[in-house]
């Protein structure tokens, strides 16, 4: 009896691993997500340090693939204290608020050799928006994979900086994001 | 005593008021904007700020090309050598410092990560990468610079009063704009 239910056990175990590729882990000190925001023409550049992601990038069945990232808006850095503080005060990002951004993909397909188009939705400052990434994941030799592309979001779809910020010009909306993401082997 | 009837040339006196008024609007803004909230207002007062800066810096470039080419009215005869030589010590201190302030500034912004972008439209490269440490260290001498020159901005002021009020020798008139003489004046 208890051998049926092991071999259950595992049969479900064994099933579900695949049908769903094995996320690949995050190499977290060769990966970063950074951002400039312009203002007056002059652009300012800032990373954040601390995110998670949960990515199972298959390059032979892109559409099984999916991926999850969720970043600690508390470790953004522009390297000026100024421009940190207002970032993460509450007309801009409101870190005390909203501690997370996420991402959820909903559907990833092959647009190249090495290039993807994935589908999902972001969440900033509690505000929920589909966005396209597109990406390449270029394989490494150690069956890792690194992964970079970009995207730009409007602040003013996640009313990221409200009031005097959005009615001045001063600074643009349109801030672009790039990443580059090193994901080690599946287990 | 005889009055000065040498005059600086057209060029030169340009180029001497425009930075003089340049100056005396970008010291105001200055004063202003180190004081302000962080606010679009500020950071249109800093661009602005940065902006004269560049322009002064290149009138300045311009006014000592000019000066190679055009030499300026001889001192007058009665006027001590020391005189001449505090005269002489003070103009190039002056010059110096219109060099030192904006580029103390441009290496300031560049370390503190705002990059100069000229009228928000000519990127002016950076020099240094972004450095917290260095920026503030940077800050503290364009401050002491800012001291410097208005100490002599005022010595020189001081001294031109001096020529015109107490030796009364006619000296201020070489720097302002020719006045149509009158045919009595005529020798």
């Amino acid at each position: 009896m208890n051998r049926i239910a092991m071999l259950i056990a595992f049969g479900l175990l064994f099933g579900t691993a695949m049908v769903h590729a094995a996320p690949r882990p995050l190499i977290a000190d060769k990966s970063r997500i950074t951002f400039s925001v312009k203002e007056m023409g002059v652009s300012v550049s800032g990373r954040f340090s601390r995110f998670d992601a949960a990515i199972d990038l298959d390059p032979a069945k892109p559409e099984t693939s999916s991926a999850t990232l969720s970043v600690d808006i508390a470790s953004l850095t522009t390297g000026n204290a100024d421009a940190d503080t207002i970032a993460l005060d509450a007309p801009w990002l409101d870190q005390r608020a909203f501690p997370k951004a996420t991402f959820v993909s909903s559907a990833v397909e092959r647009s190249g050799d090495d290039r993807y188009t994935v589908r999902g939705t972001l969440t900033i400052r509690g505000k929920a928006r589909a966005i396209v990434v597109p990406l390449t994941a270029a394989a490494q030799t150690d069956r890792g994979l690194v992964v970079r592309g970009g995207f730009t979001i409007r602040r003013s779809d996640f009313a990221i900086g409200g009031g005097e910020w959005n009615e001045s010009g001063v600074v643009a909306d349109e801030v672009p994001v790039s990443f580059e993401l090193t994901l080690g082997a599946p287990h | 005593m005889t009055a000065i009837r040498d005059s600086y040339s057209a060029p030169a006196k340009l180029g001497h008021w425009l930075v003089a008024l340049l100056l005396v609007v970008t010291y105001g803004v200055a004063w202003t904007m180190v004081d302000l909230r962080i606010s679009p207002t500020k950071l249109r007062l800093y661009n602005y700020h940065k902006w004269i800066g560049v322009t002064i810096f290149a009138l300045v470039v311009l006014r000592v090309v000019w000066r190679r080419l055009r030499r300026p009215p001889p001192w007058p005869p009665q006027m001590p050598a020391w005189q001449r030589q505090a005269a002489e010590i003070v103009h190039r201190l002056l010059y110096l410092l219109l060099f030192a302030l904006p580029l103390s500034g441009w290496l300031m912004s560049s370390a503190q990560g705002f990059q100069t972008v000229y009228l928000g439209r000519w990127p002016i490269p950076d020099a240094i990468g972004k450095h917290a440490a260095l920026g503030t260290a940077l800050t503290s001498v364009h401050v002491a610079l800012t001291w410097l020159l208005l100490a002599l901005v005022a010595a020189h002021v001081l001294a031109a009063l001096k020529h015109q009020f107490v030796d009364r020798d006619g000296m201020l008139w070489r720097m302002l704009p020719r006045r149509r003489r009158a045919p009595q004046e005529k020798p």
